[in-house]
This record gives C-alpha cells, sequence and structure tokens, in this order.
C-alpha cells in the first residue's frame, strides 16, 4: 500500500469519529442510552438468577457479565450511516453510487477503510464502557489470562466477520432495488444467532447446532463464551481456525461480487 | 352533527383507499414484499425466542409465574402490532424534514399527521400482528384465568391501551423531529427498549427505575400494568391500584395529549427555507 493510499484511507476511516465528536448531543444521548440499557440488563438477569445458582453452565455473575458484554459489542455496530447518506442502497436508489467510482480512492477501498473507522470508533466505546462497568462492579473479570488471551483473539476475528456480513448485505444492493427487509432480517438473524439476544447455551440442542454451521456466533457468542470461562481455554485452536476460515470464505465471495457488482452498475441512465 | 359524522366518514374512506393505493404500490416489488413480512415475523420473533428460553429455563421472575409474564409478552406483542400497522410511520419525519418535503404535506386538504401514517403502507406490521395475534393468544390460553366478559373487555382495552401509549411516546418524539432531526435515533432506542424490557413485570427493576419506566418513559402502562390487574398482583405495583386499573384510559389520555403537542409543534414550525 502505497503512502498516498494509506494517507487517503485514515482520513476516511476518520469521517465517523469525527463527525460524532464533532457532536457533543449525539455522544451524550448515546452515553445515556448505554448506560441504561446496561443497567436494565444487569437487573433483568439478576432476577432471573434470584431463586437459580447455575444455569445451563453460568452462575449468575456469568450470565450477567455476558449479558454487558453483549450489550456493548453489539453497540459497536451501532454507527448507522443512513443520517449522513452514505449506505449503499441510499446512493444505489439516487444514483449517487458512481461517484464512489470516480474518486481517486477505489470504492472497495473507501468501503474497508470507512468500516475500519467505525469499528474501531465503535471499539473504543465499549473499552470504555467496559471500564465503567467494571468499576460500577457489573463486570467481571475474564475467567483466567489464558481466558482473555482467547477472548481477545476470537473478538478480533469476530470482528472481521462482522466487517464482512455487512459487507455482504451491502452489495447485493447492487441487484435488488429495496432490500431493506433483507438487512434488517439479516441483523436480526446475525443478533439471534450470534447469541447477543442471550447465550445460546441457554437455547435448545438444535438450535446450537444450526448455529455451529453458521458464522454468526463467531462474533459474539465464542469471545463471550471464552471470557466467562464457559468454553474451555483448550478450545482456542480450534474456535479461532473456524472463525478464520469464515472470513476467508466471507472475504473471496465479497471480493468476487465486488468485480461483479463494477461490472453491473448502471447509475442515472447508463 | 349528521355533517361532522359524514365528515369523518368521508375521512376515513379516503384514508382507506390512500392505504389500498399504498398497499398495491409495496405488491409491485413482491420479493421485497414478501421479505417485509418475513422480517416483521422475526423480528417478533426474537421477543419470543428471547422470552420463551428464558421463561422456559427460569421458574419465572419478580413473583410472576412464567405463564404470567408470558401474558404481559402477548399483550406488548399484540398491542405493538397494531401500533405499527396504524402509527409506526414517523420514522419518515426525519428525511421529510431535512429534505424540505414535509412542506407539501402541509399545503394538502388533511392533516398532515394522519398523511405521515398513510405515506408508506406497513408491510412489515402483517407479520407484527401474525405473530403478535399467536403469542397473545397462546398467552390467554395457558394464563389459567377464567375469562368473564368484564376480565375479555378489560383485556381487549388494556391492549388498545398499549397500541396508544405506544403511539402517544413516538407522537411525542415525532414532536420533536420536527425541529430536531436527531431524535431519530432515540426513537429506535424507545422502540428497542420497550420490545426487550417491555415484556417484563418491572418490579424485578430498583424502585427509582421503575417510577422512571412508569412516569418518564411509561413503559409500564403497555401491558405490565394491565397484566397486574388481570393477574392480581397489583400489591406489588409501584402506584396505587387505581391507577393501573385505569391505564387504557391514562393511555388514551396520554395519546391524545401528545397529538394536541404535535398540533402546537406543527403551528410552529418553520422548514429549511425559513
Amino acid at each position: 500500500m502505497s503512502g498516498l493510499t494509506a494517507a487517503r484511507g485514515w482520513r476516511t476511516a476518520r469521517i465517523t469519529p469525527l463527525s460524532d465528536l464533532l457532536s457533543p448531543g449525539r455522544i451524550t444521548g448515546r452515553a445515556i442510552r448505554l448506560a441504561v440499557q446496561v443497567f436494565l440488563v444487569v437487573f433483568l438477569w439478576r432476577a432471573l438468577y434470584a431463586n437459580v445458582d447455575i444455569k445451563a453452565g453460568l452462575t449468575e455473575v456469568m450470565a450477567v457479565t455476558y449479558a454487558v458484554l453483549a450489550v456493548l459489542m453489539v453497540d459497536t455496530r451501532a454507527f448507522a450511516r443512513f443520517g449522513a447518506r452514505d449506505t449503499v442502497i441510499q446512493h444505489m436508489q439516487s444514483g449517487t453510487i458512481v461517484y464512489w467510482f470516480l474518486r481517486p480512492l477505489a470504492p472497495q477501498h473507501y468501503y474497508f477503510w470507512r468500516g475500519v473507522g467505525e469499528q474501531a470508533y465503535g471499539i473504543a466505546w465499549a473499552g470504555a464502557g467496559c471500564v465503567a462497568c467494571a468499576v460500577a462492579g457489573v463486570l467481571g473479570p475474564p475467567a483466567s489470562a489464558g481466558a482473555a488471551a482467547a477472548f481477545g483473539g476470537t473478538f478480533l476475528v469476530g470482528q472481521s466477520l462482522l466487517y464482512y456480513l455487512a459487507l455482504l448485505t451491502d452489495l447485493m444492493c447492487f441487484w435488488a432495488i429495496r432490500n431493506n427487509s433483507v438487512v434488517a432480517i439479516l441483523a436480526f438473524t446475525q443478533n439471534l444467532l450470534s447469541g447477543a439476544y442471550a447465550a445460546l447455551w441457554y437455547f435448545p440442542e438444535w438450535f446450537r447446532f444450526v448455529s455451529q454451521l453458521l458464522p454468526f456466533q463467531y462474533t459474539i457468542g465464542i469471545p463471550l463464551s471464552f471470557y466467562v470461562g464457559r468454553i474451555p481455554v483448550a478450545d482456542f485452536p480450534a474456535q479461532l481456525a473456524a472463525a478464520a476460515g469464515w472470513v476467508a470464505a466471507l472475504a473471496i465471495l465479497s471480493r468476487v461480487l465486488w468485480y461483479k457488482a463494477v461490472k453491473l452498475l448502471a447509475a442515472q441512465g447508463g | 352533527m349528521r355533517e361532522k359524522w359524514r365528515a369523518f366518514a368521508a375521512a376515513w374512506k379516503l384514508a382507506l383507499r390512500i392505504a389500498g393505493l399504498s398497499f398495491r404500490a409495496e405488491l409491485e416489488y413482491r420479493a421485497n414484499f414478501v421479505t417485509n413480512v418475513i422480517f416483521g415475523i422475526a423480528w417478533q420473533s426474537a421477543t419470543i425466542v428471547f422470552a420463551t428460553v428464558i421463561l422456559s429455563s427460569f421458574p419465572g421472575m419478580g413473583g410472576w409465574s412464567s405463564h404470567q409474564v408470558l401474558l404481559i409478552v402477548g399483550m406488548r406483542t399484540l398491542s405493538h402490532g397494531l401500533y405499527a400497522l396504524i402509527f409506526d410511520r414517523n420514522y419518515l419525519l426525519e428525511m421529510l424534514v431535512q429534505d424540505g418535503r414535509l412542506e407539501t404535506f402541509l399545503l394538502r386538504p388533511m392533516r398532515v399527521y394522519r398523511q405521515i401514517q398513510l405515506a408508506v403502507f406497513p408491510t412489515s406490521a402483517i407479520g407484527d400482528l401474525l405473530v403478535g395475534v399467536s403469542i397473545f393468544t397462546w398467552a390467554v390460553s395457558v394464563s389459567g384465568l377464567h375469562w368473564t366478559p368484564a376480565r375479555i373487555a378489560y383485556l381487549a382495552s388494556g391492549v388498545i391501551g398499549g397500541m396508544l401509549m405506544e403511539a402517544a411516546m413516538a407522537t411525542t418524539l415525532a414532536s420533536l423531529l420536527l425541529r430536531y432531526p436527531a431524535t431519530m435515533a432515540w426513537n429506535a432506542w424507545i422502540e428497542d427498549l420497550a420490545g426487550t424490557f417491555g415484556n417484563y413485570p418491572l418490579n424485578i427493576f430498583p424502585s427509582p427505575i421503575t417510577s422512571a419506566l412508569t412516569f418518564v418513559l411509561p413503559l409500564a402502562f403497555i401491558a405490565y400494568f394491565p397484566a397486574a390487574v388481570l393477574t392480581r398482583h397489583t400489591g406489588g405495583l409501584n402506584v396505587p391500584a387505581a391507577v393501573a386499573v385505569a391505564a387504557p384510559l391514562i393511555c388514551l389520555g396520554a395519546y391524545v395529549g401528545t397529538r394536541l403537542l404535535w398540533n402546537a409543534r406543527l403551528r410552529r414550525y418553520t422548514g429549511v427555507t425559513g
């Protein structure tokens, strides 16, 4: 990568954080919403465990820690570009997608750097949230040093996976005129099968089997299960390899789809 | 009086015609229409999956049995389905205000609020309603309550009240959207919050939070209070039992109040061109 490309990438990556940081009201609102969400989740899980010591292999502390981290991790994806009119579907519908192909930065690279900036900013928020929750005593420490390392490794691969899942959803816009509902269904499926709503350990056996065949659990469920100690650290290489395999497969698929999308593109009358 | 009734009937007839046209417009994109319905089902199913998995794993919460909690879930999902069908179009305001397109709404001979609700047909609401009716029926059938005519009437008014309270919250935010389009983020958050925490007995939270969810963000009125009245849990509420019993009426009052707020805000609306 040349220095010029890196500089352009850096400027693109800064768009979301800068636009957010220049709006104190948005940041305050976001912090309030996140704090309320975490607070309510903590009391919900404590109430559920009021008469139970252990369920699905999770104690109250493990369940609360999982739920708090899940809220923070889901929040890393909350930076909607919709308000800034910079989603692929908006550009496709208004015809402005063509400008992505006229800039010095290739559309694939533009999309990549925007995603990197958004996810890095989201992770910074999640990190700040973790510190605040740990200080407040609602976030337990990782089960062990090995568990922390396994969490870190699978979390990073999971973030790559999230990027590619979002990219594939956006690439669908080149073929579908209206795909809002498909996007929403995929977001829902992702949340459900990743274990964001509730740890997959509470779900029936068949449900966990289905989720094992799909990539979603590697984005939240697996990293958090390592963190709370629900999965032994010895499983780390196998889980990491499986997640990395999904990343590689989705990367190849998205590359093919980008290639086909470029060929297909016809905007503002062709 | 007859004139007023005629005008009312004509307004509804026109609204139904516009809704019919919007529905046909949605059918133009058949794949999107079908996926929209599936989306509605999937979205509400998330609530059900979470609630059923959790309630089957744990013996209940906050002194409520699993079946009693399920009644809250059933009432809320049905209320939400009705809300989604009739009211949930305020999200359009963000773009309408930013683009200056709301001005065209002001020039037409129909209430702006009604025009916004009729602007698109909410296909996903079909899915919302399907799931809402299913879980509501299930919850009522396993509730173990003896359904007298009075109880059935209260249940129905509780569901309609829940719909109106959700509409009241959305209308309040819509009033703010006229001036501050960024308020939209709060709209999505409140809907998410209601979908997640509106399904449980709110006495599981500390008293200040329960009070906040009653008097600031009135989620308690959507399903919790009516379900508490039906299942005789009024003793543990943070309000007198009479308030819980009157929940449907309070919801109606809240909706009327927020419509007045909307009218007042709309009169002060200044578009992008000043």
